[in-house]
């Protein structure tokens, strides 16, 4: 592929495409439950500081967007080893891609979340996309898709997408 | 809700305080979220917006105007220059489709720099 050959060494892409494909074969990983169950003081936080104003968030309904706070690692939390996402930005992060940019997150809900509700989420690696000329530097978009659970009952999904880069020198 | 329909402009001035006290409510600690000297060591002008806020903030501008029985199917975000301090986060959207009982809105968000965020928000219509 040319592009791959002018923009990184052959040997560096291939050695990334093939970590790539090792990673999305872990199909869904990562399975982490939320530390607390759905409630009402960390929805009061989030109506609060997003200026969110709506009885049913106080009426035993979570605001959709909220579903991926649920599983934040938090302050301190370490990711398993087998986490696809970081596992892959460590491959690019070795290789020299160590900018990280957050590009798109894209959500979707098939019902609001429950008060007493015990979400858990799994991630796998979608794509990896590269190497790519940015605005940013050269770098790879790399792709996951998390989704969350309630049970067995699927409840909302998330593709989100980061390049990582190697930083242009800036006079 | 039909095709064409706009959403009035909503313009939310960006502080230190809702920069960190969204990124804590979010439970997202990264430290270039609420801590000026370590964003600035990475590279940044100063501390800025997290991603899950500017999703949030797309959920809050498109409740406050369909009112907040409306029912949120997705919201799909692309991520553009950063919303720092003391700048101003002016939201301005649009109902482009409805379709098969979804309405897609068509949000931007945008900071003096240009977009901080451009995305959709589905609803059920």
């Amino acid at each position: 592929m040319s592009t791959a050959q002018t923009l990184v060494d052959e040997a560096v892409h291939e050695k990334i495409m093939a970590a790539a494909e090792e990673i999305k074969a872990w199909g869904e990983a990562a399975e982490r439950e939320a530390r607390d169950l759905v409630n009402q003081p960390t929805i009061n936080n989030w109506l609060e500081a997003m200026g969110l104003e709506s009885d049913r968030f106080h009426q035993g309904e979570a605001p959709p967007s909220m579903a991926q706070v649920w599983t934040m690692y938090g302050q301190g939390g370490r990711h398993p080893d087998r986490d696809p996402l970081h596992a892959m930005m460590n491959v690019l992060t070795d290789a020299g891609f160590n900018g990280v940019l957050g590009t798109n997150s894209e959500q979707s809900y098939d019902r609001y979340l429950r008060v007493g509700e015990q979400v858990r989420v799994t991630t796998a690696l979608d794509s990896v996309v590269g190497p790519k000329s940015t605005g940013m530097g050269v770098g790879y978009f790399v792709t996951s898709r998390s989704t969350w659970y309630v049970g067995d009952e699927r409840v909302a999904t998330m593709l989100f997408r980061v390049l990582k880069f190697i930083p242009k020198v800036t006079a | 809700m039909k095709a064409g329909d706009e959403i009035p402009v909503w313009e939310l001035p960006i502080t230190p305080t809702l920069v960190v006290s969204t990124a804590i409510a979010t439970r997202d600690f990264q430290d270039v979220h609420h801590d000026r000297d370590r964003a600035q060591a990475a590279g940044s002008k100063d501390i800025f917006m997290n991603i899950l806020t500017s999703t949030a903030l797309c959920e809050r501008y498109v409740t406050d105007w369909a009112g907040p029985g409306v029912q949120i199917k997705g919201i799909s975000i692309r991520l553009g220059a950063p919303a720092y301090p003391y700048d101003t986060l002016s939201f301005s959207g649009e109902v482009t489709e409805v379709a098969d009982g979804i309405a897609t809105i068509t949000v931007t968000g945008a900071v003096s720099l240009g977009a901080h965020v451009t995305g959709t928000v589905r609803v059920a219509a």
